[in-house]
């Protein structure tokens, strides 16, 4: 069968299936390891969620805000270092130049508030707004930063950590990661308001904050804190596109509209993979950056392979939600139209169960993170004009019962109430100045990736499924052999570094099999 | 700096206790199949990546256009046509002669007239003389015959986010097939919105929809009216103007500070029309083009190398593992190169704009007009082009995904 296999469609060390973040950073791993790999995209082009598209003069950017864990030439965070020391890709990445500006509009509850990255802005800026709380944030970042120590700990220890110096260097991190963000914030007495501000960045991740687990909250927040925002010169496309290069360089292949339909499995261990060109392709290996559950339902073929258990995993779990992304081309310069920051969070209030909850209807969402992009990149689109992306998260369950016939209403509707919402909060008026625009609703994104729900994410971060859980538990989760995941949905759980870093890791694991096999 | 949650003793215990609580969880879940998400089903229905159409009507227009009607095709997987937007257009996938090939054609009938169990798209198009795949059509379509398509596509429709309530329509010949769509839109449809057509045609035998047009005006409550614009010298028509679209003709009819301008026609009414325009200094926000698809001869081009016309050259073309080897001339974009050797391309819109073909150019030189490169900055950096916008300049090299 192997044979056949071999004349029909080639035989690979390893097929890694899906370009997204994690995908590429695989494929890249694997080709920079010199092992055979080839990769296989549904779309024409790659990158997942992580792209761009043109719509007259503007190139607008799909999904990135900022990438949390770049860090700067002299500093650099996980992301640098993989993609420049070990891949030799360097990119022309800009700094974005606050931290965010956040605004809440309830009456009662207003709240407008620009912090900055770096250790001591961020405490100043929120003493600023919240006297009396230098104190509870300061601790707080620490907290978050020895939360990134024992991280980078337990990756040098390739899962093997010495339990003594767990314990004694890193025990905050141990005792913070059963919990949620509330429940850490609330024990280190920071002052609600100060949680509020702290918080804001928490729609980056998904799940409320009391659900949303510590240590993949601290995690990012830390490396933020302390690295900056950063976003390529030419968008997500920049970056996709170098990896792709990079790959082929490095002796990988990539093929482009050409999805992989079915992952054959023999004895409880991958033979290879059925493209939709009806190739058949032998492997041993698959890095699939592809949710779980679709993996197991979809792909491993025949399906009495996957066991009973694997199903009951991928149901326990919660898909992370959608997004709602209104991407306007505007024919104004962002100081005529009154727009000074790039990154915005804009809430009707701080209670993130309440705003999460309003993720779950289609009209006037109670938040959104917006971003100016020539407030970081002033030539992002030619001069007198502006590229304003306004997203908020859907729970997909909202679109179920939206009818074709409808979509286009629906969704203006739902792209209004964002505009409408930013206008207010910012008191701008930027819909007189739409040269172009475009709105991409949880269908679209189902569109272009295939994930299910249109989820951006990967599964949700709560305390039970969060990256240390998922850590933990990772040798008796996988169920079989040769298959490992890549992306928002392997166990570093999502964000834009860590589903790229993920890559990295499923590229290592499946080298050091191809090792032990021998091959 | 000691932090604890609920007593350190408690939280390491939490800590240890985290992948039981898991375990737990998975042995509570359902062991049940995941179901397609109706997310999932929503995006197939609005946007299936291909149409099995069949023709249900033929109808003369004028001398040299016919109306097709399409419907879903009995028995194969399109059961229902995608809704649309009035102005989107079908990329029309053909095998003959050893070709493969595609064409952007306008959907002409309205979006209403699509949902539903009879729902039928129609397209309206012009015999190009010596046209290969007119040819084709004109030669061999009839009631009955099987037609491959891509879902509408397109961003030449009216936008209410963006545009105004009030549209101004130029149009030029087999360009008014989108107007035709949006016209019956407003009046027996479902779109809001007014539109004043501008319809410029060499006389009165050539104008489509003529009688159609006309009663819709009378239908629409002022909602839509028509302005004919025909060049021939002796006009008969009654109440119709009398040369070309000038920026004073525009003027005489239409309220240029406000109105959105939708201009759809051929090569020739766009070059004229560029001048006319820039004339009334509209704001780039309110004027859209459709994309007219290949230039009629780029070598009159004064941006197009002169010492590469009437060049021949050979091109490698790598799709999917497979290498061929293909004749190609400049004067004929890469994608039309490849359509000859019947090699399919994902092509849709022909004009660079939609980048379904999207190739990487791994040797050799191409042309691009500048005005119909739409290419992401970082492909360009990277050697990417649209091969339906490329026209070869050297032998070349390209490796393309093919149709998916």
């Amino acid at each position: 069968m192997a044979e056949e296999m071999a004349a029909n469609g080639g035989t690979y060390d390893c097929i890694v299936i899906g370009s997204g973040n994690g995908g590429l950073g695989a494929a890249a791993q694997l080709a920079a390891k010199g092992v055979k790999v080839l990769l296989l995209e549904q779309h024409n082009v790659p990158g997942g969620f992580a792209s761009s598209f043109v719509r007259g003069r503007f190139e607008f950017e799909t999904a990135m805000h900022l990438i949390a864990d770049l860090g700067s030439p002299t500093d650099k965070g996980g992301v640098r270092v993989f993609l420049e020391d070990e891949l030799g890709i360097f990119l022309d990445w800009v700094e974005i130049p606050e931290a965010f500006r956040m605004i809440v509009t309830d009456p009662g509850e207003e709240m407008d508030v620009t912090l900055r990255y770096g250790v001591q802005d961020y405490i100043e800026g929120i003493e600023k707004a919240v006297p009396g709380s230098r104190e509870s944030i300061t601790s707080y970042i620490e907290l978050c930063m020895e939360v990134v120590d024992a991280l980078t700990y337990l990756g040098e220890s390739r899962g093997n950590p010495d339990r003594k110096v767990l314990t004694s260097k890193y025990g905050n991190f141990l005792k913070t990661a059963p919990y949620s963000v509330d429940r850490v914030a609330a024990a280190l007495k920071v002052p609600e308001k100060a949680q509020a501000i702290f918080h804001a960045p928490w729609v980056y991740l998904g799940p409320p904050t009391s659900r949303l687990n510590f240590t993949v909250f601290a995690g990012m927040m830390a490396k933020l804190i302390s690295f900056g925002g950063y976003i390529p010169r030419h968008r997500s496309h920049e970056f996709t596109s170098a990896l792709e290069a990079r790959i082929r360089e490095l002796g990988g292949e990539t093929r482009f509209n050409t999805r992989a339909e079915q992952v054959l499995v023999e004895s409880g261990r991958v033979v290879g993979v059925v493209t939709s060109r009806g190739e058949r392709i032998a492997t041993k290996h698959v890095v699939a950056n592809v949710a779980s559950g679709l993996v197991y339902n979809r792909l491993i073929s025949p399906a009495s392979e996957v066991p009973e258990i694997a199903y009951r995993e991928s149901n326990a779990r919660r898909f992370a939600a959608s997004a709602l992304t209104v991407y306007l081309g505007l024919d104004a310069p962002p100081e005529k139209l009154g727009l000074q920051e790039y990154s915005y969070f804009v809430y009707a209030n701080t209670d993130t169960d309440d705003v999460y909850e309003s993720f779950g209807r289609l009209a006037a969402p109670k938040g959104q993170a917006t971003a100016c992009l020539n407030n970081a990149l002033p030539e992002a689109s030619p001069p007198g004009t502006t590229i304003l992306s306004l997203t908020t998260l859907c729970r997909p369950e909202a679109w179920a019962e939206v009818k074709p016939q409808d979509y286009v209403k629906v969704k203006n509707e739902s792209a209004l109430g964002l505009i409408d919402h930013f206008e207010k909060a910012t008191g701008t008026r930027v819909r007189d100045h739409i040269e172009e625009v475009e709105v991409a609703t949880p269908a679209t994104y189902a569109r272009y990736t295939g994930v299910h729900g249109g989820a951006i994410y990967g599964y949700e971060p709560d305390s039970w499924d969060s990256l240390i859980p998922r850590m933990m538990r990772m040798n008796e989760e996988k169920h079989i052999q040769g298959l490992e995941f890549a992306g928002g949905y392997a166990f570093r759980c999502h964000g834009y570094s860590s589903s790229f870093m993920s890559g990295q890791v499923a590229g290592l694991l499946t080298y050091a099999s191809l090792l032990e096999e021998g091959d | 700096m000691k932090v604890s949650i609920r007593g350190s003793i408690i939280d390491l215990l939490a800590f240890r206790g985290l992948p039981g609580k898991r375990e737990k969880r998975f042995a509570r879940a359902s062991a049940g199949p995941l179901p397609v998400h109706p997310v999932n089903e929503l995006a197939e229905r609005i946007h299936p990546s291909k149409l099995h159409l069949v023709v249900t009507e033929i109808r003369d227009e004028t001398k040299t256009t016919r109306t097709f009607r399409l419907a879903p095709s009995p028995g194969s997987d399109t059961r229902e046509l995608p809704c649309f937007r009035a102005g989107q257009y079908l990329s029309l996938k053909a095998s003959f002669d050893g070709s493969r090939i595609s064409r952007p054609y306008s959907i002409s009938s309205a979006p209403f007239e699509a949902s539903g169990p009879d729902g039928c798209y129609e397209i309206t198009i012009r015999r190009v003389e010596g046209g290969f795949y007119t040819d084709h059509i004109w030669g061999t379509w009839e009631v009955g015959t099987q037609v491959e398509s891509s879902g509408p596509v397109g961003l030449f429709y009216h936008e209410p986010l963006r545009d105004s309530r009030k549209i101004i329509g130029l149009a030029g010949g087999s360009g008014v097939t989108p107007f035709r769509s949006m016209a019956r839109e407003i009046v027996l449809g479902d779109l809001d919105a007014e539109l004043l057509l501008i319809y410029g045609s060499s006389d009165e035998e050539d104008i489509l929809f003529h009688g159609e047009l006309g009663e819709l005006e009378s239908r629409s409550a002022g909602k839509v009216r028509v302005v004919h614009v025909l060049s021939c010298e002796v006009v008969s028509l009654e109440g119709c103007e009398q040369g070309l679209i000038t920026a004073d003709l525009i003027r005489r009819h239409a309220d240029v500070e406000n109105d959105s301008f939708f201009v759809c026609g051929p090569e020739m009414m766009y070059r004229f029309l560029e001048g006319e325009i820039a004339k009334l200094e509209l704001p780039r926000k309110r004027v859209r083009r459709e994309v007219w698809g290949e230039l009629t001869d780029v070598t009159s081009r004064s941006d197009f190398p002169a010492d590469a016309v009437g060049k021949r050259f050979q091109m490698k073309v790598k799709m999917a593992g497979v290498t061929s080897e293909i004749p190609a001339r400049a004067t004929e974009t890469v994608l039309v190169a490849m359509e000859r050797a019947n090699l399919a391309s994902p092509s849709l819109c022909r004009s660079g704009e939609c980048g379904f073909c999207r190739s990487l150019l791994l040797g050799g030189d191409v042309f691009i007009a500048p005005e119909s490169d739409d290419r992401r900055a970082a492909d360009e950096k990277h050697g990417y082009i649209h091969p339906c916008s490329a026209y070869p300049l050297s032998d070349l090299e390209i490796e393309t995904p093919g149709e998916a």
